[in-house]
């Protein structure tokens, strides 16, 4: 979806199909907003570590510049000078101490997703607050956990988890139920008797079954398995859809006019059939994406997500139903999950109507 | 039609066949069996002695490999056993038959609830379409849809704890009784019904949302016709142009989607059930998982599965029997 070109006054140049589509996009006040709240939901998860964290953005040490914040990202880029200088995690003291010259550009908010600071841990700053006494306040805007974690610290990590489960499982998904879809429809036979029944199996096995059995059969479900396993449960509906779609398509004059100048299956599915059946697959791509934030965080609620710590928004709900009385362990995740789910539900139902050209002749 | 059934019905066996052999192994490769998982939970020095264990096993079926053990759960089922559940020493009949009947309260009141809540509502909707009032509705019924049930539920329980205790408005967060001997079946009901309040107000409004919101675009496809036009031309008023004329018209989609709500009928919800410690099918079903109780999971499983495709013949049976147009060949 690029900006479509300016319109010059002579010959207007007939636009394509999504510039046009775009065009419909942006009329729409509520499904810009939602594009708009996700465009912001994407730079928190990306700067995630830069807006809270305990070690520095960027720092000099010993005459060397680092990103120690990169540790946030993968624990294995924390550079190892630090753990040789035996730092273990608290920067502030230790970078003081064991190089006066040094100085570093620290997170915007000082705290950690995945431990309590402790006291004077940065100068001035009292412990965190434990069990139920962690109150949303200045210091801690959304409160503490039970063992006295930042809930801000918290969300603000938890954005990157949703976001990135929320993409990539999808994104498996959408592969695996373009492709299968795609095969079946355009080949039709034996091929889509099995495609088909594959399909119907996968949506009747009760999902908890199916992705609880694929969860504990990987054993230490990491982020990346639970990824990998919403995307290997949740492609059916994807691939029914394309599945049509080429029924319909593959009959198309064009299609057949492809063939005649010789073109092979292989190229004309990708080529011809593919680009115009697109359009109809993204809305369920992009409710898809809702699904899967919504069944992470439900899985980490339950208790099944990734093993603690983990700064799952799911994971803070779960916190929450141990004692109910710490009502800022669901209003903040809560609402957050809700936003999210919300925002991709208006950009796939803005997408709906921007791109079906039944709905636009029904407005005419 | 006939034929139609026929090749339906058979499919769905395969189907059906597919679905329960791929659980249950997946169900066995999961790592812990009934046996050790339960008792390393309770005490580590009940811990079985490596005898006692393998003579289990064997009394279980546990020491075949999994596709063994399929074949003769099949066999049993055949012939109408569900087997025994391991974890709690009851047949799977029982178990299922004890649960079906809170989900069934819950389940029925939350679709009546829907039903009688969403057919106006989503007729008021249609007949103000555009006007300030109706955007404000469905708006607010759209927020409503893309909150997940688990975040509602939570919100209203910690909106009970921390603001009703003590107050009139207090009401009970777990279970589905509050225990001990009550005063005859009044008093029991009434008991019960407190209980389910919550529960009931997270089951229903999805489904609500969702429901108004379906009557309405239908509703509003129906409203284009000319017919509709020749109702308000000859003078009928909005009321009966909108119930008379437009409404019935959009029962057929309607009817079918109660074909396919068949399954969440008795299926229940797991996080509702959960979270409001609400003993039923979906409660049921998390535990028998964590407790890796094979033939409670299988018994489930089949039940789900069934209803599913059995709720979907049901749909394209009700499609073809109230619109003439539609037939099954």
């Amino acid at each position: 979806m690029s900006e479509p070109a300016r319109e010059s006054i002579p010959p207007p140049r007939p636009r394509g199909f999504w510039a046009e589509a775009w065009n419909r996009y942006r009329r729409m006040p509520l499904a810009m907003a939602a594009l708009i709240f996700i465009g912001f939901l994407a730079a928190v998860a990306l700067f995630a570590p830069a807006i809270a964290g305990t070690k520095p953005v960027i720092c000099k040490y010993k005459g060397r510049l680092y990103l120690p914040c990169l540790a946030y990202y993968n624990r294995g880029w924390e550079p190892v000078v630090f753990a040789r200088d035996k730092f273990r995690g608290e920067y502030p003291a230790n970078l003081e101490a064991k190089d006066p010259e040094s100085w570093a550009i620290w997170p915007l908010v000082f705290q950690d997703p995945y431990r309590a600071v402790r006291r004077d841990e940065w100068p001035g700053l009292p412990a965190n607050p434990a069990r139920d006494q962690g109150h949303p306040s200045s210091r801690n805007l959304f409160g503490t956990t039970q063992t006295g974690v930042d809930v801000f610290a918290k969300m603000i990590h938890g954005t990157t988890v949703a976001l990135l489960v929320g993409f990539v499982s999808m994104g498996i998904a959408a592969t695996i139920g373009i492709t299968v879809g795609a095969l079946a429809g355009y080949f039709g036979g034996w091929l889509d008797v099995v495609f088909s029944r594959i399909t119907e199996v996968v949506m009747c096995i009760p999902p908890l079954v199916l992705i609880l059995a694929l969860l504990a059969i990987v054993e230490k479900p990491t982020i990346w398995k639970m990824m990998a396993v919403l995307g290997l449960t949740g492609w059916t509906g994807i691939s029914r859809l394309m599945r049509a779609e080429f029924l319909r398509l593959k009959s198309a004059e064009f299609v057949t006019a492809a063939r005649s100048v010789g073109a092979g299956p292989g190229r004309i599915i990708i080529r011809h059939v593919l680009p115009n059946a697109l359009a109809p697959v993204m809305v369920p791509i992009t409710f898809g994406i809702a699904a899967a934030i919504l069944t992470e965080s439900g899985l980490s609620f339950l208790g099944f997500g990734q093993p603690p710590p983990s700064a799952s928004w799911g994971s803070l709900l779960n916190d929450a139903r141990s004692n109910l009385k710490m009502w800022w362990l669901v209003a903040f995740p809560g609402a957050a999950i809700f936003l999210t789910v919300l925002a991709f539900n208006l950009v796939g139902e803005g997408l709906q109507q921007a791109t079906d050209p039944r709905l636009r002749e029904a407005r005419k | 039609m006939i034929h139609h059934l026929v090749r339906r019905l058979g499919l769905g066996v395969v189907t059906l066949l597919l679905i329960s052999f791929l659980v249950y192994g997946l169900i066995r490769s999961i790592p812990g069996t009934p046996l050790t998982v339960v008792v390393s939970q309770t005490d580590p020095s009940r811990r079985l002695n490596p005898a006692d264990l393998e003579r289990m096993k064997a009394a279980y079926g546990l020491d075949k490999p999994w596709y063994q053990a399929y074949f003769i759960w099949l066999t049993n089922v055949a012939q109408g056993d569900l087997g025994r559940s391991i974890s709690r020493k009851a047949p799977v009949t029982e178990l299922i038959s004890k649960r079906v009947g809170p989900t069934l309260a819950l389940s029925t009141g939350s679709l009546l609830l829907t039903w009688l809540l969403s057919i106006p509502l989503g007729i008021y909707a249609a007949a103000r379409s555009g006007r300030g009032d109706e955007r404000a509705v469905s708006l607010v019924l759209y927020m409503l849809y893309s909150v997940p049930t688990f975040v509602a539920a939570l919100a209203l329980q910690v909106t009970f704890s921390l603001w009703a205790e003590g107050t009139p408005w207090e009401l009970p967060l777990f279970g589905m009784t509050s225990g001990g001997p009550h005063a005859g079946t009044a008093a029991w009901l009434a008991d019960v019904g407190r209980h389910a309040i919550l529960p009931l107000i997270c089951q229903t409004y999805v489904s609500l949302a969702w429901y108004t919101r379906f009557i309405n675009t239908n509703l509003q496809e129906v409203l284009r016709q000319d017919y509709i036009r020749t109702a308000r031309a000859k003078g009928a008023g909005t009321i009966r142009v909108m119930v008379h004329h437009a409404f019935r018209n959009t029962l057929i989609p309607l009817v079918t989607l109660l074909g396919l709500s068949l399954p969440a009928l008795l299926g229940g919800s797991v996080i509702i059930e959960q979270i409001f410690s609400w003993p039923g099918m979906g409660r049921l079903f998390f535990e028998s998982l964590r407790e890796r109780d094979y033939p409670t999971i299988m018994g489930l499983t089949l039940l789900f599965s069934l209803l599913t495709l059995a709720g979907q013949l049901l749909a394209d049976l009700l499609y073809a029997w109230v619109d003439p147009r539609v037939s099954m060949e």
